[in-house]
């Protein structure tokens, strides 16, 4: 994944009514939960559980839509379309991109949260 | 306050939900990362409106939504179904499935409170028509039982007035009224007949009121004639009660013109044999009878309680219903207290 994640904050903001503590409180989720989420979804693909890999990717792309990273929902949609299908075998080097986009997005909102805190 | 239910398997998204349901104001956010929690949460608990995601491990939320309504009276709550843009099928087919309006993600709070204010407007709606149909219900009932209580009282007034020109009492009336009661039960009639049963009998000799006070009230034996015109009072009393919109004076009517018929066909006004006499009518003669037998009258002293239940067991297949009668000595002893309860008394002046 080439295209960097940008924080984009009033866009975000104007989608939650402008209102700062629910920006706040969720950026702090996603950075406490951003390391188990990164392995749900590698667990579930070492697994080869089609199912829960397919959830897991699905819960990844609604989380960086959230932060209006559609550059890696639209990863994430694909992996989760592929795992639709039941073969997952070929997907290695994407769920590791998606993997690094999830540290790379929450490095961002680290930062992002040092500049505003 | 509103009790929102919030089920989603993703912290984050349980999270903003929470708070944006917070934001709406006036609602309790209850939360599951569970649906199968979250149903067993339903079975005890109503929700005013359920906001659920799809894509959920052991149960998706359209699974979800058809056990939900399927749970008695959550068939009408609001459900918001929350999907991805991407999933337009699933969307359709949570609208069908009985989802009330959907969600997109990223959630956008505009969006949300929109919606979730919609929703819960319909609940509020619901809420007010449900309490008031309950309201309306409650009174309707209170206003009918007014008129039973009432009708039950004219009854019974209009009963004592024929027996007032008897030598009966009004304590015969409510013996009588209990001893039908009591066959009819012994016999496995519903307890809405025994009830009737019981209203219905104190008006079997309502006719009398017609019979001129010279025969009524003769202290000696009747002549034939006399006797024929006494007979009258069955057919009087049903032409009084007969073709009423109020089942117990219908059933009054049906009693007053059969409960003098003898089951092997001697009895008046028609001479009815067997089960060709009225089923009421039958019972009230065996209560009617024993009730005359022991009670003392200016004419006769009291049966002794032996000798009358001997007049029945004797009478059965001849003057009574043998049915009726083994109904009513099934319920002797009960019989019994219903013959200590109720009395003779002086009769009140009207």
């Amino acid at each position: 994944m080439t295209e960097l994640f940008v924080f984009d904050r009033e866009l975000i903001l104007d989608r939650l009514g402008g209102d700062e503590e629910i920006l706040t409180m969720m950026i702090d989720l996603y950075l406490q939960d951003v390391e188990r989420t990164a392995l749900s979804l590698v667990d579930a693909f070492d697994q080869g559980q089609a199912d829960a890999f397919m959830r897991e990717a699905h819960t990844i792309k609604g989380l960086l839509a959230t932060f209006s990273d559609d550059a890696g929902a639209a990863k994430a949609f694909g992996i989760e379309q592929q795992a639709k299908t039941g073969e997952i075998s070929g997907l290695q080097p994407a769920v590791a991109a998606l993997q690094r986009r999830l540290y790379e997005v929450a490095d961002v909102l680290r930062r992002e949260m040092g500049s505003v805190r | 306050m509103n009790t929102v239910l919030i089920i989603d398997d993703s912290d984050i998204n349980l999270t903003l939900i929470k708070a944006l349901v917070l934001k709406l104001g006036e609602c309790a956010p209850v939360l599951f990362d569970n649906p199968l929690r979250a149903l067993d949460w339903c079975r005890e608990h109503v929700p005013d409106l359920v906001i659920v995601d799809y894509m959920m491990p052991d149960m998706d939320g359209l699974k979800f939504i058809s056990a939900f309504r399927a749970l008695h009276g959550r068939n009408e709550i609001p459900v918001l179904m929350v999907t991805a843009n991407d999933q337009k099928e699933v969307r359709y087919e949570a609208l069908l499935g009985g989802a009330n309006d959907f969600l997109t993600k990223p959630i956008d709070r505009v969006e949300f409170s929109a919606r979730s204010r919609n929703m819960l407007s319909l609940r509020t709606g619901q809420k007010f028509l449900a309490d008031r149909a309950a309201h309306l219900d409650a009174l309707v009932s209170e206003q009918t039982q007014e008129i039973r209580n009432r009708e039950q009282e004219l009854i019974f007034r209009m009963s004592r007035a024929a027996e007032f020109r008897d030598p009966e009492t009004g304590a015969h009336i409510q013996r009588m009224a209990y001893y039908s009661q009591i066959i009819a039960k012994g016999l496995g009639l519903d307890e809405k007949i025994q009830k009737l049963i019981l209203e219905a009998a104190p008006m079997h000799d309502v006719g009398k009121i017609g019979i001129p006070d010279y025969i009524l009230l003769k202290p000696g034996k009747l002549t034939f004639e006399e006797f024929e015109v006494m007979k009258g009072h069955a057919k009087l009393g049903h032409e009084l009660l007969k073709g009423s919109g109020s089942e117990t004076l219908r059933a009054g009517a049906e009693i007053a013109i059969s409960h003098h018929e003898k089951y092997d066909g001697s009895g008046y006004p028609f001479g009815l044999v067997g089960t060709k006499i009225p089923l009421f009518g039958r019972i009230v003669a065996v209560a009617d009878v024993f009730d005359a037998l022991t009670s003392e009258r200016p004419y006769k002293k009291a049966w002794p309680l032996a000798d009358a239940r001997k007049f029945l067991e004797d009478g059965r297949g001849a003057h009574f219903d043998p049915m009726c009668v083994e109904a009513f000595l099934a319920g002797w002893d009960e019989a019994l207290e219903i013959r200590q309860r109720f009395q003779d008394e002086e009769a009140p002046m009207i």
